[in-house]
């Protein structure tokens, strides 16, 4: 056992294997960098504060200093702990890098949720403590489109059907089965972006659209599936579900691969119809792998945003609009920076709640079914 | 414009030995002998109409580099060659497809060739345009040295110190008396400072299918129906609606005919101007050149009766228009309606012109007309708060949608004064009265905007159809020259007011508010956006935008 061991008397650990020379330079080198990143940090904040007369141009040095620290860490844990060091940094890069790019960005976000931010104003970026919120809580629009979103979630179970049963058909002894699982695995591959030209701009058009052609050939005079609110809220639904049905039918059918064969055959033995053998063995038993589907579903689904930019903008009247989509109009379109991310934060943190109640009901759910 | 503008062109005969002539000079072009010093400036206007020419389809990468070098006398005149040697400028514009920056590649290769200097393109979709300038500016992260830019932008670029004033040589070089009038200041100026060099002109103008208005079938239809006066083309809102309901349910040559084509669907902002061209006959009163906000106070004016009224009109057409207009941005309501023969009027910019004998999809050819956007009996007074009659008659009013593209040098390049003489002389090459000529000409995403882009005889003297050009050019013109022209504010945001406004006429649309409770929506939101971006400023540079 090479690991840091600690004194009982609180002494620094003391690695085996390691010289005090090199462990006095690992010291060195670690204190040294971060002693580099503070400074740095303490130049540039003074500076945008306006405290001192200097400063970096723009925080780019910052990140370099950060990036600097972190290989400085990262070796000196190697020359001060020798072996434990060496396993530290199989880890540390990875929690540095996630320290960079997923933790600071949400705090760093909240700090900006809470100021008067648009890109355009005169005034740059004010503090303005919780207005951001109060504005959300008035905001029609968001909870036109959060209304929205419970419509789209809702449709998942639906997804989740239809899934279920393509999967079971592809796991069936069917001809040419490797055809039918790539093709229907083709719409997953298609970016949602091209899903919405081809299908929401082209097919689907009121004058030149195959669907819309056919529909009148069955007698629809005005097939118009994107101006009034349900049914372009349902079109939009379809069309998302075209492209993310394939995702759970894949999860799923790995699912019913990896399911026993013999309970099956011996429910049939025990003369068990094939509605009792699905109703009563495969589905229990797929349980887990159908809430993990439409768990990671519904996630994906929280966030759909490209097929509704793309196909009614969030029309007629807010019908089709999604919480993503109404942020992206707040960001791209009105620069409002500070609003949009609080928007952003509160769905963030109803998607956090939202997922974990599904995850304790689910929970609960499957124990009362085992 | 436009292609179609140069199908009426001279025959291939010709064509092909102006081409061979140009070739030629071109071959031979250099130090001892520049192309452009080998024509007489008119034979130089004539010769880079003949690039590519009849019937050669769209203009190539070396039709525009070739224009780009028959154009380059100005720039010989005052730079000398490989001036500019070890110079190197990012231009930052649009990527559309064979236009904007794609055409500028090959119209300045010349330049860059003739003055040593390297031109670093930034190329961006036009969706993504105004939030990557807004971040370049609010970051202070401006990493370009010319910018493409809408004068809408110039608020939030010249208002903030951001752009470098245009020398006196500029001005000379690019002769900008010759732009039309309402592109000369105070567009393009900020403080009594020059900044722009227009390589654009915008203004919606009226559209309108010639068979419909002169079908006899339908003017007998119009008659017993107890329409007002003659079967003919609009020249009010009033007769708009009017023709637009009577039309529901008509047909010409076996086709569904409409009416007038509201765009109801948001197009980032941009949708707001086509609500505007139905505004502007209402609201913009010739005594005042404010008509979306009071200037002493950026009350927004957007809920007054005539803003009102006009609203009012799109609801009550609606229902007569194409059934999927609640799903029609401008986009679908010009090129896949308009042009695809749905619809009998339109407001739009003079894309749609010149789209009309040149785009596959259109089936309007020789069945299109043109003219300024249709007026009004009566204008909303604002300040007096009262509808007037003009003694002149109608109001009309002009919607200058956009102002245009221009040329703007960033004022980071004022430091170092070879770099900035390189800029200005790389936007006054793109902004050149010759050069400008071509790409009125030719598509380019341009439209015509100097006075000598009107000169009708030289367009016939290339072999155009002189009623067409008549009619088309004249649309423009009589819009860009009008006394009452409606001229968009140039402040700060102008585009998130516009976005704004398009989330809420969505749901008047949809029937989910009435004109007069989303039009006071649409109040509040601006009043709201207006203090975020701060009002004192607003105030200041609106009133600086309109010359106060």
């Amino acid at each position: 056992m090479t690991s840091v061991s600690t004194a009982a008397s609180g002494q620094e650990a003391v690695a085996p294997h390691v010289t005090p020379e090199r462990r006095q330079r690992g010291i060195l080198l670690i204190r040294g960098a971060t002693l580099l990143l503070g400074l740095v940090s303490l130049v540039q904040l003074l500076s945008v504060l306006g405290y001192i007369p200097f400063g970096f141009t723009n925080w780019q040095p910052v990140l370099i200093a950060y990036v600097l620290w972190s290989a400085a860490l990262c070796w000196g844990l190697v020359l001060r702990d020798g072996e434990a060091g060496w396993r530290a940094i199989f880890v540390l890069p990875a929690v540095l890098f996630t320290v960079a790019l997923v933790i600071f960005p949400t705090f760093f976000g909240l700090y900006i949720a809470f100021s008067d931010w648009n890109l355009q104003s005169a005034g740059g970026r004010q503090f303005n403590g919780l207005d951001n919120f109060y504005q959300l809580v008035a905001d029609p629009y968001f909870w036109n489109a959060l209304g929205n979103m419970v419509f789209y979630v809702a449709t998942v179970l639906v997804q989740y059907a239809i899934a279920f049963g393509l999967a079971m058909l592809l796991n069936a002894d069917i001809k040419a089965q490797k055809f039918f699982r790539v093709a229907f695995l083709l719409p997953f591959m298609l970016s949602p972006v091209a899903v919405s030209w081809m299908i929401g701009k082209s097919m689907l058009e009121y004058r030149f659209g195959p669907v819309t052609h056919l529909l009148r050939t069955l007698g629809w005079s005005q097939p118009t599936l994107l101006t009034s609110p349900w049914l372009a809220k349902s079109t939009i639904a379809l069309m998302d579900a075209w492209v993310w049905i394939p995702f759970m039918m894949i999860m799923i059918l790995a699912g019913l691969q990896a399911l026993p064969k013999d309970v099956q055959e011996a429910a049939k033995v025990d003369g068990a119809t094939g509605w009792q053998g699905f109703w009563q063995i495969t589905f229990p038993l797929m349980l887990p792998v159908s809430v993990t589907t439409v768990v990671l579903r519904i996630i994906f689904q929280l966030k759909l945003a490209d097929i509704v930019i793309n196909t009614t903008a969030g029309g007629p009247g807010g019908a089709t609009d999604t919480i993503s989509s109404y942020i992206f109009r707040v960001y791209k379109d009105r620069s409002n920076v500070g609003y949009g991310t609080m928007i952003a934060e509160v769905y963030l943190i109803i998607i956090i709640f939202f997922v974990a109640l599904l995850l304790k009901f689910t929970s609960r759910f499957m124990q009362r079914a085992v | 414009m436009k292609v179609e503008l140069y199908n009426y062109m001279m025959n291939r005969r010709t064509m092909l030995k102006g081409a061979a002539g140009v070739a030629a000079m071109a071959a031979v072009g250099g130090p001892a002998m520049n192309v452009s010093t080998a024509f007489a400036q008119d034979d130089i206007r004539a010769a880079i109409l003949k690039i590519p020419g009849v019937g050669k389809g769209q203009p190539t990468d070396a039709d525009w580099q070739k224009v780009g070098e028959m154009t380059l006398g100005a720039t010989k005149s005052s730079i000398q060659p490989g001036e500019f040697k070890g110079v190197e400028l990012s231009f930052m514009g649009l990527n559309n497809q064979n236009v904007h920056n794609v055409l500028f590649r090959g119209l300045s290769k010349a330049w860059a060739d003739y003055t040593g200097a390297t031109i670093n393109w930034i190329d961006l979709a036009q969706a993504d345009y105004n939030a990557r300038l807004q971040q370049a500016i609010a970051t202070g992260t401006v990493d370009f040295d010319v910018i493409e830019m809408g004068a809408p932008f110039e608020g939030d670029v010249c208002g903030k110190g951001l752009a470098s004033e245009m020398p006196d040589w500029v001005k000379k070089q690019i002769d900008m008396d010759d732009y039309v009038g309402y592109l000369k200041a105070p567009v393009g100026t900020w403080a009594g400072k020059t900044y722009r060099v227009s390589c654009d002109g915008d203004c919606h103008n009226f559209n309108y299918r010639s068979d419909v208005f002169a079908d006899a079938g339908l003017a007998d239809e119009w008659k017993k129906a107890g329409g007002e006066g003659d079967w003919k083309a609009p020249r009010t809102w009033q007769e708009v609606n009017a023709a637009t309901k009577f039309l529901k349910g008509k047909q010409l040559g076996g086709q569904d005919l409409y009416g007038y084509l509201d765009p109801a669907k948001g197009w980032g902002g941009f949708g707001f101007y086509f609500l505007g061209s139905r505004a502007t006959a209402y609201v913009k009163h010739p005594d005042s050149k404010a008509f979306l906000f009071e200037p002493d106070t950026m009350k927004p004016m957007v809920n007054n009766p005539g803003w009102v009224r006009a609203i009012q009109d799109v609801l009550d057409c609606l229902p007569s228009e194409p059934a999927d207009q609640l799903n029609a941005d401008p986009g679908t309501t010009g090129f896949q309606q308009f042009l695809a023969g749905t619809g009998s009027m339109l407001s739009w910019w003079g894309d749609i012109g010149s789209n009309v004998n040149t785009n596959d999809s259109s089936v309007i050819q020789g069945k299109t007309a043109f003219d300024i956007l249709p007026g009004s009996p009566d204008v909303y007074n604002h300040a007096a708060g009262k509808w007037d009659t003009l003694a002149s008659g109608p109001n009309f009013a002009p919607n200058m949608a956009y102002i245009g593209w221009g040329i703007y040098v960033m004022a980071r390049v004022d430091a170092d004064p070879k770099k900035q003489k390189a800029a200005w002389s790389l936007a006054a090459h793109l902004g050149g009265k010759d050069i400008s000529l071509w790409m009125a000409a030719y598509p380019s995403g341009f439209q015509p905007y100097r006075q000598s882009h009107f000169n009708i005889p030289e367009w016939v003297g290339a072999g155009y159809d002189e009623a067409f050009i008549t009619n088309y050019l004249a649309s423009q013109a009589n819009s860009y020259n009008h006394p009452n022209a409606a001229i968009e504010p140039r402040i700060p945001g102008i585009f998130q007011y516009y976005s704004e406004a398009e989330d809420i006429l969505s749901n008047i649309y949809a029937g989910k508010m009435k004109a007069q409770e989303g039009a006071d929506a649409i109040a509040a939101a601006w009043e709201k956006r207006t203090d975020q971006l701060g009002r004192d400023n607003q105030i200041k540079l609106y009133k600086a935008s309109l010359g106060m």
